[in-house]
């Protein structure tokens, strides 16, 4: 009889709640060429949803204004506008779309997008993120975790791996703005992470872990081809994850109750 | 050991509004045994139009278990007897007279402590069907031995009555009730409560029995979330549950003979001007209960909370609780092309946010099981524990959601199908 309010619209808003520091901390640092980017990649991505909202009557979500604004801030200075319309097209599209809209992806439509981006054109001039981008991040998970569309588990396992990696002395000085970014912007994408308890803390330990490994391995690569590599691992590990997860219940709550 | 758990939503309101004892005692003029067809409850009517019948005396028969039997909630005539194709009932009504008095059974033997008789006496006056039998919520048949019982002495559903105030003054009866429980199944018997005082506790209690202490929010207080916890129902091991309040009826029943009179209920909603708690007798006349305490205005009536409710004119049996509620004028309006639209992808995807996980309690793996369910996938969802939930488990997580198809009548076409291949 009543209905509340947790549909996939509002968690899609929600999520751009949260992205909203690190917005504002990009216009601040990039200016108006920043908004100018950011319709750019509105206009590209609102027009495939209108494709297949009359197409295939698909709902147009929310979250494609997110992706538009997570490939914008990442993606290439210097790329031309056909490389930069292929790329976004790719990712909504054959990430999202094409498998029914947002919520059914497997694939966050922006990790696809800019890692056909990192792959296709590899020399391309990725931009230097400024720091404060970095700490805008924070305010970013806490908006995430407090309006619960982002996950406290996956941002420990994040953390508990960040603070064995400086214990140990990696330096990521240089790498983490943009680990956090994508973290905040893509990783925590609800849709395409863990969605067991266990699974989460597994899945963000592992990104974490992957963006460290590129880090100290991987020399020649931007931090932002890094994060978004760790981000498509992870994201292809979660739904294994989630089984081992399951499996881990399976096996304690057998045992309890016989 | 008692588990604790402490997750949940907060569905406003809550069930601590009423104060304690402020009972209004209402017996409606007329009253009314009625089942959904998809309860699929084929009868005979022992009784004809007209017909005088005491309270408590057996009235209906289940065409498939002769033995179980349906009992009149009041003093009454026989007003009309309605069936719908195939001998299934579709309601049978009475006319409140005081003259037949009540039906009185002879319970000596039951009393005694033997098995064998206690259920006898429970199913000759229709008491059995207090009981419900998971996997599957249909009365349990009557040679099914339970592998355990839960009793719940716990609702968290919004302004629900809290059981507490229902037992208050029964506790007597309510402790014969839970021994005779205690004497029909080898395996536990669970009573879950609030995290208050112990119900009761008397030390020579049978060794199976074990007490759920929850101080949790809802969905705690569902039978099927704790039997999901605590003893997972599965094909050869059914588990039944029963409302405090009845386990103070059979022990009622077994002191007296007499089948009781009425049961605890709130009446409460956006509609009404103050919230009530009454007691009426079963099947009560809900239009009755809500005269002269609504607001002016269109209202509607659900049998049931208002998370899991339907729209009703008599109480249907098990439900403890009434929404009158404004109707909030949903579905109404809107662009032809946007609520086409919206239509137009079913089942609308689920995106894991943190009050979804809490709507089922937050302890098993609530997405993959959400999905296995919106997927029609059995093989996961019965790993996952979907044979011990029933429609009123899955309200919480409906009502968050919004899903369309709603995940309770995915979860009932589910069951529908587990139980058709079983019987193949």
């Amino acid at each position: 009889m009543i209905r509340g309010i947790w549909d996939r619209e509002t968690v899609a808003l929600m999520l751009l709640a949260a992205a909203f520091p690190v917005f504002v901390a990009w216009v601040q640092a990039d200016g108006w060429y920043a908004i100018g980017r950011l319709i750019f990649f509105l206009v590209v991505a609102g027009i495939w949803h209108v494709i297949f909202m009359l197409a295939r009557a698909q709902p147009p979500s929310f979250a494609g204004a997110l992706t538009a604004l997570t490939i914008a801030i990442l993606a290439p200075h210097d790329l031309g506008i056909f490389a930069l319309l292929l790329g976004t097209s790719f990712g909504v599209v054959m990430a999202e779309l094409a498998f029914g809209g947002w919520g059914r992806n497997v694939l966050n439509p922006a990790v696809v997008a800019l890692a056909f981006i990192s792959f296709g054109y590899p020399a391309s001039n990725w931009p230097e993120l400024a720091v404060q981008i970095g700490w805008a991040a924070f305010p970013a998970a806490l908006i995430g975790v407090l309006t619960g569309v982002m996950s406290l588990r996956l941002l420990l396992g994040v953390a508990v791996v960040t603070v064995i990696t400086l214990y140990a002395g990696v330096d990521i000085s240089e790498t983490w703005i943009a680990g956090a970014v994508v973290l905040v912007l893509m990783v925590c994408d609800p849709v395409t992470a863990s969605a067991t308890r266990l699974g989460r803390w597994a899945y963000g330990a592992f990104y974490a872990a992957m963006f460290v490994l590129f880090t100290c391995q991987w020399g020649d690569a931007a931090p932002i081809q890094i994060a978004v590599a760790a981000a498509l691992l992870a994201s292809l590990a979660a739904p294994l994850f989630d089984e081992i997860a399951i499996s881990i219940w399976l096996y304690r709550r057998n045992r309890r109750i016989g | 050991m008692p588990w604790q758990f402490k997750s949940g939503l907060p569905v406003l309101p809550n069930n601590s509004q009423f104060a304690f004892g402020a009972f209004e005692m209402q017996i409606s003029e007329e009253a009314a045994l009625t089942a959904q067809p998809v309860e699929d409850f084929r009868i005979d009517s022992l009784v004809k139009e007209g017909d005088l019948v005491a309270q408590g005396a057996p009235v209906l028969r289940s065409r498939r278990q002769p033995e179980i039997v349906a009992t009149a909630p009041m003093a009454a005539r026989v007003a009309s007897v309605d069936l719908g194709p195939g001998h299934r009932l579709s309601s049978m009504v009475f006319f409140k007279e005081a003259a037949p008095g009540r039906h009185e059974y002879d319970t000596k033997a039951a009393a005694s402590g033997d098995a064998v008789a206690l259920r006898a006496s429970l199913l000759a006056s229709g008491l059995w069907r207090f009981f419900r039998s998971r996997p599957f919520g249909k009365t349990p048949v009557p040679a099914e031995i339970p592998s355990a019982i839960f009793v719940m002495a716990l609702d968290t559903r919004p302004a629900a009555p809290d059981p507490r105030l229902a037992l208050h003054d029964r506790i007597g009866d309510f402790e014969h009730g839970l021994r005779a429980l205690l004497g029909m199944t080898e395996g536990p018997v669970h009573l879950c409560q609030d995290s208050g005082d112990e119900l009761v506790g008397p030390p020579d209690f049978p060794g199976n029995f074990r007490l759920i202490r929850n101080g949790g929010q809802h969905p705690w207080g569902l039978a099927g979330l704790q039997i999901h916890a605590h003893y997972p129902a599965a094909i050869n091991r059914p588990v039944w549950d029963i409302h405090a309040e009845d386990v103070a009826g059979i022990g009622e029943f077994l002191r007296t003979g007499m089948v009781p009179e009425t049961l605890t209920l709130s009446v409460t909603g956006t509609a009404l001007r103050e919230p009530r708690l009454v007691r009426c007798q079963p099947g009560a006349d809900l239009r009755s209960l809500c005269y002269s305490h609504v607001k002016p205005g269109l209202h509607s009536i659900l049998s049931g909370s208002a998370l899991d409710g339907r729209r009703a004119r008599w109480l249907r049996h098990r439900d403890r609780q009434v929404a009158v509620m404004v109707p909030d004028g949903a579905g109404q309006g809107g662009h032809w092309f946007l609520s086409a639209l919206h239509r137009a992808r079913r089942p609308l995807p689920l995106v894991p946010n943190a009050a979804v996980e809490q709507s089922l309690g937050g302890a098993f793996p609530v997405m993959p099981f959400l999905r296995a369910l919106s997927s029609g996938d059995a093989e996961t969802a019965t790993k996952l524990g979907v044979l011990s939930l029933l429609t009123e488990d899955l309200a919480l997580a409906d009502y968050v959601t919004c899903a369309e198809p709603r995940l309770s009548d995915l979860l009932n076409g589910m069951l529908d199908r587990i139980e058709a291949e079983e019987a193949a």
